[in-house]
């Protein structure tokens, strides 16, 4: 049943990512808002899901309060949940219809990411039982689903700067948000995701120093560098004023840190692994 | 039962005849059509025309419904009023409440006004069956050519694309200052669209000052000195530029050291001055968009040619409510079922 609903979610994340592109180049209102009432339909059954599976992986009495997304399954479903989620609240808000076809894309690849890898939770192993690792990667993936979505909203301010810096401005420029309110979406989501981030990358380098006596491994150094990045941004748009296209590069630049932290470090990463060693 | 309509219109009716029937109270003239002797009415009048829909079952009675025109007109009319029975009237009404039979083809006000005749009309007790579904399908219909079609986007004057651009670039303009350069012609009407956008704040900068004042007082913004203007570029988000200079009057270095004030928010030229007043090379500064004259009249000569099929789109969603609506009409006379559709067409 976990998995059919997992399979319902991502029929429904499929299907609201399809109409998201639908209403890109329609002018039909009514397809963003069935975008965004399918899409709700997808977080909820995932949620559920999500649930049995805490269900099932609670059922043996040791892995009590530990959350299933130790192994790249469920770090991918639970990053797609989240990333979905986020966008879910976003559009709800602020009604920035256009922005699914930007958004969407990265809900929809870890969710096909995750039905591509082997569902069953492996048990936890010993170093691994501690309420530190257990909220770390929990925190860190949500603020990686915010910055997900800042980076669709990144990448709809460079579609948008373009249009009107081209002065032949197409319809897409008419139907996309103001340069202003993109630059402001970005700014927020990250200011927003930073706090998490940081707590996330504290939370792994205690524990991570507690455990093996060194916090210096590959992914912990990913995710500075991503923090780094994330903070320049910040620290740029803040005390030097840039905004627009170049903030974004340097968001889009900490972001892209952050995927490689996210996937291939687990190849070099000591103690990390999803991939490697589950 | 059928559809009767008298009117006057913009396209049948000189301005003092039309100034004449818009002074008429809906609710007068409305209670003159029951005098008449008809039951169900719908009076809609606008400064552009004055309708009166009414069912009737006699037939026949459209002379009649023509004379209570001619009464609020207080003569006889000819060529300048309208009577039409049965579908056609049906298609007239829907061709007003798409936007198609405007003045300016397209602008929504009609929607609303169509919306608060039928209202009128209803809190008056003078609609019945026919009316009521007749207005609510005209209401839809409006609602549905304009999200459908782009028969309702403006963008097709250098005004309009000017100011919708701006918006593309600041979002709301409520938070956006204008500084105007120059006080001609041009100057004053694109002052007169900003302020219609809701601009927060407007500054004229003229070289002969009380110019300047003169265009500020009208639009309730602020003169500031011609040579302030170098310091006003870091302050204001649109700058439109219309002098009769003969040489650019903002340069790229002004226009640099603006930018160290502004924090990195954008700046947006509109320079419809012929010869232009803003350098070209501006436009290559981050977060600075420049737009001449010819920018934003291709812009509008391309809007204007895909808008002649989005009208086509308009006109056949019109008539495919105004078939319909004959058909739930002959159906309900028949006395079959007919059902109207709902939602996505």
């Amino acid at each position: 049943v976990e998995a059919l609903l997992f399979r319902l979610a991502f029929t429904f994340y499929t299907l609201a990512f399809g109409l998201a592109f639908g209403y890109l180049f329609s002018r039909k209102e009514s397809l963003s808002l069935w975008m965004w009432r399918l899409l709700g339909v997808g977080v909820a059954a995932h949620a559920a899901s999500f649930g049995l599976r805490l269900n099932a992986f609670w059922a043996t009495p040791e892995n009590r309060f530990f959350f299933p997304i130790h192994s790249m399954y469920g770090a991918l479903s639970w990053l797609a949940f989240s990333m979905a989620a986020v966008f879910w609240v976003v559009e709800g808000r602020h009604r920035l219809n256009i922005l699914g076809a930007f958004v969407l894309p990265w809900a929809w690849l870890s969710a096909l990411g995750a039905l591509g890898s082997d569902p069953v939770a492996p048990p936890l192993l010993n170093p691994l039982r501690s309420y530190w690792l257990d909220l770390h990667p929990m925190v860190l993936i949500a603020a990686y689903s915010v910055l997900a979505n800042a980076f669709g909203v990144g990448l709809a301010l460079l579609v948008q700067e373009r249009q009107v810096k081209s002065r032949k401005p197409s319809e897409l420029c008419f139907r996309l948000p103001s340069l202003e309110e993109l630059d402001q979406l970005n700014f927020r989501l990250i200011a927003a995701a930073l706090p998490w981030l940081t707590a996330g990358i504290v939370m792994g380098g205690l524990w991570a120093s507690r455990t093996w006596g060194t916090f210096l491994d590959a992914k912990v150094l990913g995710a500075l560098v991503t923090w780094l990045g994330y903070a320049a941004y910040l620290g740029l748009r803040y005390g030097r004023g840039m905004r627009g296209r170049r903030s974004v590069y340097v968001s889009m630049a900490a972001f892209a840190s952050l995927m490689v932290t996210f996937i291939a470090v687990d190849y070099l990463s000591r103690f990390h692994g999803y991939l490697t060693r589950g | 039962m059928q559809l009767l309509l008298v009117g006057a219109s913009h396209k049948s009716a000189p301005l003092d005849l039309r100034e004449k029937l818009a002074a008429v109270p809906a609710s007068d003239a409305l209670a003159k059509v029951k005098e008449a002797g008809f039951g169900e009415a719908v009076v809609l009048s606008t400064c552009n025309r004055f309708e009166v829909y009414v069912s009737e079952t006699a037939p026949d009675r459209l002379s009649d419904l023509k004379s209570v025109l001619e009464q609020f007109a207080g003569a006889p009319l000819n060529g300048e009023a309208y009577a039409i029975a049965g579908p056609a009237a049906v298609s007239h009404l829907f061709s007003v409440s798409t936007g198609l039979d405007s003045l300016v083809v397209g602008e929504g006000e009609i929607l609303g006004q169509v919306k608060s005749a039928y209202e009128t009309a209803r809190q008056a007790g003078m609609t019945g069956k026919l009316t009521n579904v007749l207005f609510q399908r005209a209401v839809f219909a409006g609602k549905h050519a304009r999200t459908t079609t782009g028969i309702a986007l403006g963008r097709t004057s250098v005004a309009t694309v000017a100011v919708e651009l701006a918006e593309r670039i600041f979002g709301d303009l409520s938070k956006s200052e204008v500084l105007i350069l120059g006080a001609g012609q041009m100057a004053e009407l694109s002052a007169k669209y900003l302020v219609g956008a809701g601009v927060r704040k407007l500054r004229v900068a003229n070289r002969t000052h009380s110019k300047g004042e003169a265009l500020a007082a009208r639009f309730k913004g602020e003169a500031v000195a011609w040579d302030a203007m170098a310091d006003e570029l870091g302050r204001a988000d649109v700058v439109v530029a219309s002098t009769g200079a003969d040489r650019p009057v903002v340069t790229v270095e002004m226009v640099k050291r603006a930018l160290a004030t502004r924090r990195g928010r954008p700046l947006f030229f509109i320079d419809i001055a012929m010869p232009r007043d803003v350098e070209e090379a501006v436009h290559k500064l981050d977060q600075v968009y420049l737009y001449s004259m010819k920018d934003l009249d291709s812009i509008v000569q391309e809007n204007l040619s895909s808008r002649a099929s989005e009208l086509d789109k308009a006109r056949g969603i019109a008539h495919e409510f105004a078939a319909e609506f004959c058909g739930w009409l002959e159906a309900q006379l028949a006395g079959r079922r007919f059902a109207l559709r709902h939602g996505e067409v």
